[in-house]
């Protein structure tokens, strides 16, 4: 008991003291200083350190392994200017962006919004999270396992999808991924299935924490199920939105297994994407130099996106703070 | 001052990661353990090599008692892939199997990642067994590019790339083995005649590469595989042979020898294609023959491209010792016994064509065929290895080009002039080092 009268008798002094203000400069600083560290070292080590090293390799031309090491300054990137596979990997990258951010976000918007106001409410909870959670199958198949599965639907000759296509009385059906005229567009149908579970169960998590009277109001104002879609449901999730946005905007740009397990890039570079195009130089040309300026480029402009997207986002947040 | 203790602690955390990288790979090597030897390999226990290792490494075993083997079974991929940063650190294999040329031996040769063995083949006599063709890919120099310089590595078998036919459907259709390309030539338009497409092939792939370099190889000789492949000479390839040779190429996917849907099938689609008798005609490598024994329910057989001195081929896989390997003579000796007839003879009674072995122990038929065949090949020193080879990332260059072709996208023309341009680019970069 004695013990409990005196740790009272410590709060109360304690509160009675007046409130220190914070402390500022070195001291505060110093007091934070291990709690910085281990993420400052994890960052250095995982993050800094191999970032600096690739910027480093970028001003060489190096064939890698014990092979000297020689300068070019900014020759490498000099290089990717006049690089046409460069470009054409950059271009399709735009491509990876509307089957990986765009198709989803506005698809998995509007299944998220069907799935939580529509069919939750009709057919209840479990028949939605179980189409929620076929959503995202795609998500957690291996990409190898997904690259068989759709090389076996796409092929040429033995496809499912031509088979059915030549059933259908369509002789000479179109050769998915062997020409360029498809290939791209081919792909882009597959990145679209793997992507859209995705923001299907972000969006509906977010929905979870909208309040259901906002509905119940609209509903009973007479407002149906797109006036609510637009007036509740998406004003609502505008974070998770950007979460969404951000998220797979740096996954579109830095895409690579799908494109490795499916085309390796081709037919005719037509599905070629940076991180591919990276990896061909970096083991298969043994231009270590020169895959590693066109991943610094990479990163710059996934950096750049990133910060442009994060921007968008604060905006947005102080405008609805401010009630605009 | 808060900035400057900022720069430190940052200064500081990133010469600790330093540290830490540092202490994971780059030098070190060297050290010597003669009590273990460590080898990588990745063939299938059940294919021809893979019986030979076993048999080479059971002598090993028996010839060194105190001397414990490791085997790390790996794939192709894994090790073709991470050969480069695997070999610098210390934690390496003491002998491991490694593809051979410029554009992968070579290139480990060239940075310093492989223990030269010039001595040992001179001393054991390697230099002897292996000739000619097959030697070229054992020797790489400075700059990685094989035919002279050092010994990097030592091939056991060879391989190299035929025509592979259903002879059912051959004969359903009264036709026989061609011997010239015209022969060759007028089966394709019998069979396409027929309504049945002759050629297996896959775009996607290294197997209609083969094809185009078997054409260039029947218009050229072997001044051209020389200048191709050794950079003996410069290259025209708007030249007579390689002209030829794609306008050939081009007229058979006009004429519908080859399936205008081929640009993005594999290798795989084309071989089980092939075994299950759609197409009557394969043309690839070596490799498929255990494959095709065991699948094809057709009766089948195997020619040599017909009316070629020159076939794409070479060497098999190499023995490569790495630089930072610490029991180099367990390995040297390991690589030394692959060759000994015992095992060499393996190789030859399962297929796998092996470059000191003795034909006549072979019981089955159509083995024997292919050795003899390859016999045939040596005996002309025919090796004209493969079209990707002469520069890095070649492979890639010829797989896009060729799929032009067949998607009727590009003129051989502008095809020639796609692969010069990367082959120029390439071998100035391996000459600039």
């Amino acid at each position: 008991m004695a013990d409990s009268t005196s740790i009272l008798t410590a709060r109360r002094s304690r509160a009675g003291r007046r409130p220190r203000a914070p402390r500022r400069g070195r001291a505060a600083w110093v007091g934070y200083l291990p709690y910085l560290l281990p993420g400052a070292v994890a960052f250095a080590v995982v993050i800094g350190y191999p970032l600096l090293s690739n910027v480093y390799f970028s001003l060489f031309k190096w064939r890698g392994g014990m092979a000297p090491l020689r300068w070019n300054g900014l020759g490498n990137y000099a290089d990717l200017l006049g690089d046409d596979q460069f470009w054409t990997s950059f271009g399709n990258s735009l491509a990876m962006i509307v089957a990986m951010v765009l198709v989803p976000t506005i698809v998995g918007l509007l299944l998220a919004a069907v799935l939580f106001d529509y069919l939750g409410r009709r057919f209840g909870e479990r028949v939605s999270s179980v189409l929620r959670a076929t959503y995202y199958l795609p998500q957690i198949l291996p990409v190898a396992v997904a690259g068989v599965l759709w090389n076996w639907i796409l092929n040429s000759q033995t496809g499912a999808l031509n088979e059915i296509l030549r059933g259908m009385g369509i002789d000479a059906p179109p050769n998915w991924l062997g020409d360029p005229a498809t290939a791209l567009p081919a792909v882009m149908l597959v990145l679209i299935w793997i992507q859209i579970g995705y923001p299907v169960v972000i969006f509906m998590a977010a929905l979870q924490r909208v309040d259901p009277e906002l509905y119940e109001a609209a509903e009973l104002d007479g407002a149906g199920w797109w006036h609510r879609f637009r007036a509740i449901t998406v004003p609502q999730i505008r974070p998770e939105t950007f979460v969404v946005t951000l998220t797979c905007t740096v996954a579109a740009l830095k895409v690579f297994a799908p494109i490795y397990v499916l085309t390796r890039g081709g037919p005719e570079s037509s599905t070629l994407v940076p991180s591919y195009y990276s990896y061909l130089n970096f083991f298969d040309k043994s231009q270590v130099g020169y895959g590693a300026a066109i991943a610094t480029v990479l990163t710059l402009v996934i950096v750049v996106l990133a910060v442009i997207i994060l921007g968008l986002q604060g905006r947005a947040e102080r405008r609805e703070r401010e009630g605009i | 001052m808060h900035h400057n203790r900022t720069t430190t602690l940052v200064g500081t955390a990133l010469a600790g990661a330093l540290v830490l990288a540092g202490c994971t790979g780059q030098t070190g090597g060297g050290d010597t353990d003669d009590s273990t030897l460590t080898i990588w390999h990745y063939e299938n226990d059940d294919s021809a090599m893979g019986q030979a290792w076993a048999e080479a490494i059971r002598i090993f075993e028996e010839e060194n008692p105190d001397v414990t083997v490791e085997v790390e079974k790996q794939t192709f991929e894994q090790i073709q892939k991470n050969a480069k940063i695997v070999l610098t650190g210390d934690d390496v294999p003491d002998v491991m199997e490694f593809n051979k040329g410029n554009a992968t031996a070579g290139q480990l040769a060239a940075q310093g990642l492989l223990t030269p063995l010039t001595d040992q083949a001179a001393e054991r006599g390697w230099d002897e067994k292996l000739t000619g063709s097959l030697a070229t890919t054992a020797m790489y120099d400075e700059q990685g590019l094989m035919g002279s310089g050092e010994w990097y590595g030592v091939p056991n078998y060879g391989e190299f790339v035929g025509v592979y036919y259903n002879k059912e459907m051959f004969a359903e259709h009264g036709l026989e083995e061609p011997t010239t390309l015209e022969e060759f030539e007028d089966v394709l338009a019998a069979f396409q005649e027929e309504g049945i497409t002759p050629l297996a092939e896959a775009g996607a792939e290294y197997p209609l590469g083969q094809l185009w370099y078997e054409l260039v190889l029947a218009y050229g000789d072997r001044a051209l595989v020389d200048g191709y492949q050794l950079f003996a000479d410069d290259v025209d390839f708007h030249g007579a042979a390689m002209t030829q040779a794609t306008e050939k190429l081009d007229e058979w996917i006009d004429k519908g020898y080859i399936a205008s849907d081929s640009a993005a099938l594999t290798a795989e689609d084309m071989g089980v294609s092939f075994i299950d008798g759609t197409y009557p005609i394969m043309v690839s490598g070596s490799w498929w023959f255990g494959r095709l024994a065991t699948e094809v329910q057709a009766d089948w057989g195997q020619f040599n491209f017909p009316g070629n001195a020159l076939h794409p081929g070479s060497s098999g896989n190499l023995w490569v010792v790495p630089a930072n390997a610490d029991s180099t003579g367990l390995a040297e000796e390991f690589i030394d016994i692959t060759l000994r007839p015992e095992v060499q003879n393996v190789l030859a009674t399962e297929g796998g064509l092996p470059v000191a072995g003795d034909p006549s122990v072979i019981d089955d038929e159509r083995t024997r065929e292919l050795t003899e065949n390859f016999q045939a090949i040596l005996d002309d020193d025919g090796l004209a290895f493969y079209p990707d080879w002469p520069v890095p990332g070649y492979y890639d260059v010829i797989v896009s080009q060729l799929q032009s072709l067949v998607n009727r996208s590009k003129t051989p023309d502008e095809v020639l002039d796609g692969l010069q341009s990367a082959y120029d680019d390439g071998k100035a970069d391996l000459l600039d080092g």
